[in-house]
């Protein structure tokens, strides 16, 4: 009889120890499919977390008590693909480009004034009701005239000084997305 | 078959010239991104440093600027600084590296312009600065200017970037006071 050849003993010998209900869980029943599901699967994941989807930590306190810091969140970025950004509208702003980025809410629309009186929020001089900030705040600015392509973006928190604060206007196309979960 | 795999063969060579072209002469955008990650890095520094060390980080750093450098620097709420000229950079890094136990600078967004004269470019850049002992980083939008002198792109000027604005015009709209 002749002697069998030494990669057909071991794969002879893989197939023997390896059981056939893990082959199944890893590979499944057919290998050419589960390749093809992991392969589109993979694309997917890329083009949803790439330009869909992009993920965020928060970092700091200006956001409290809605976003904790450290907290892990999603920005949308087709979210106003439809519609322009709304007033109360949790987003994100890019600086020079995505991989940091400001996380605000848009208290004020364009075209619109904003300002702050006694820690209230007035827009075109009437008071904005804000039930998301529970923070107590006494800042008071003088009013601001947004452009056609501003919104004024501030965080929830409020209780530093106003100069410790990342706050003001932005244009449009710095908004990139829309916060979720 | 032998001719797909003629293709496939010609088009990797063609590839690895492209590759091979970009890698021995890069463009000024690459450049200066290679100029910038070298910067963040000789910026950068952890505790214990000795003052041998310190004299030749800012000496370094001193060597990405212009001698006629301007640098305005306005992070609310933190720094507010102005900087004229080579010597003064490198007193303020001298100062910084003796008084902090450690900095961390990053840019994690680059996005440059290039004249068509290729003489001069435009970074508008975020700048992430961890500082050793400080749990939030400072992160700011910036604006610096590169300029080609004796094939070298040193930095002639540091603005930053107003990512948000608090100024507007002032209007005489009735103010509520509540």
């Amino acid at each position: 009889m002749p002697a069998q050849n030494p990669v057909e003993q071991l794969n002879g010998r893989g197939r023997s120890q390896v059981p056939r209900w893990l082959r199944i869980v890893v590979i499944g029943r057919n290998p050419k499919v589960t390749l093809a599901r992991a392969a589109v699967l993979a694309i997917l994941c890329v083009v949803v977390f790439k330009f869909c989807l992009l993920h965020i930590r928060v970092e700091g306190i200006s956001m409290l008590p809605a976003y904790q810091d450290g907290s892990a969140h999603f920005v949308n970025r087709l979210a106003y693909l439809w519609h322009e950004p709304r007033r109360g509208d949790v987003v994100g702003i890019r600086l020079a480009g995505p991989h940091v980025m400001y996380l605000k809410r848009i208290i004020g629309l364009p075209g619109e004034t904003v300002a702050f009186v006694n820690g209230r929020v007035l827009i075109n001089g009437e008071v904005l009701d804000e039930p998301y900030e529970k923070l107590p705040s006494d800042w008071r600015l003088p009013p601001v005239k947004l452009g056609p392509d501003e919104y004024f973006v501030v965080g929830d928190n409020r209780t530093m000084p106003p100069e410790n604060h990342v706050f003001g206007k932005v244009e449009r196309d710095r908004i990139v997305g829309k916060t979720i979960l | 078959m032998k001719t797909v795999f003629r293709f496939v063969l010609l088009a990797a060579l063609v590839a690895l010239g492209i590759w091979l072209w970009c890698v021995f002469f890069p463009g000024p955008e690459k450049i200066i991104r290679k100029r910038l990650t070298e910067l963040a890095r000789t910026a950068s520094f952890s505790s214990g440093e000795s003052d041998l060390a310190r004299l030749a980080a800012a000496q370094n750093l001193a060597g990405f600027f212009a001698t006629n450098v301007e640098v305005n620097i306005d992070v609310p709420g933190r720094v507010q600084h102005t900087f004229m000229g080579r010597d003064e950079i490198k007193e303020a890094v001298l100062g910084a590296r003796s008084t902090l136990s450690g900095l961390k600078v990053q840019f994690p967004d680059i996005n440059i312009t290039v004249t068509p004269d290729k003489q001069s470019a435009v970074a508008d850049l975020t700048v992430e600065v961890n500082i050793a002992g400080e749990r939030d980083s400072i992160v700011q939008e910036m604006k610096f200017t590169f300029q080609q002198t004796d094939g070298e792109w040193l930095i002639t000027r540091i603005e930053t970037v107003r990512t948000l604005s608090r100024t507007g015009r002032r209007t005489n709209f009735p103010v509520l006071s509540c």
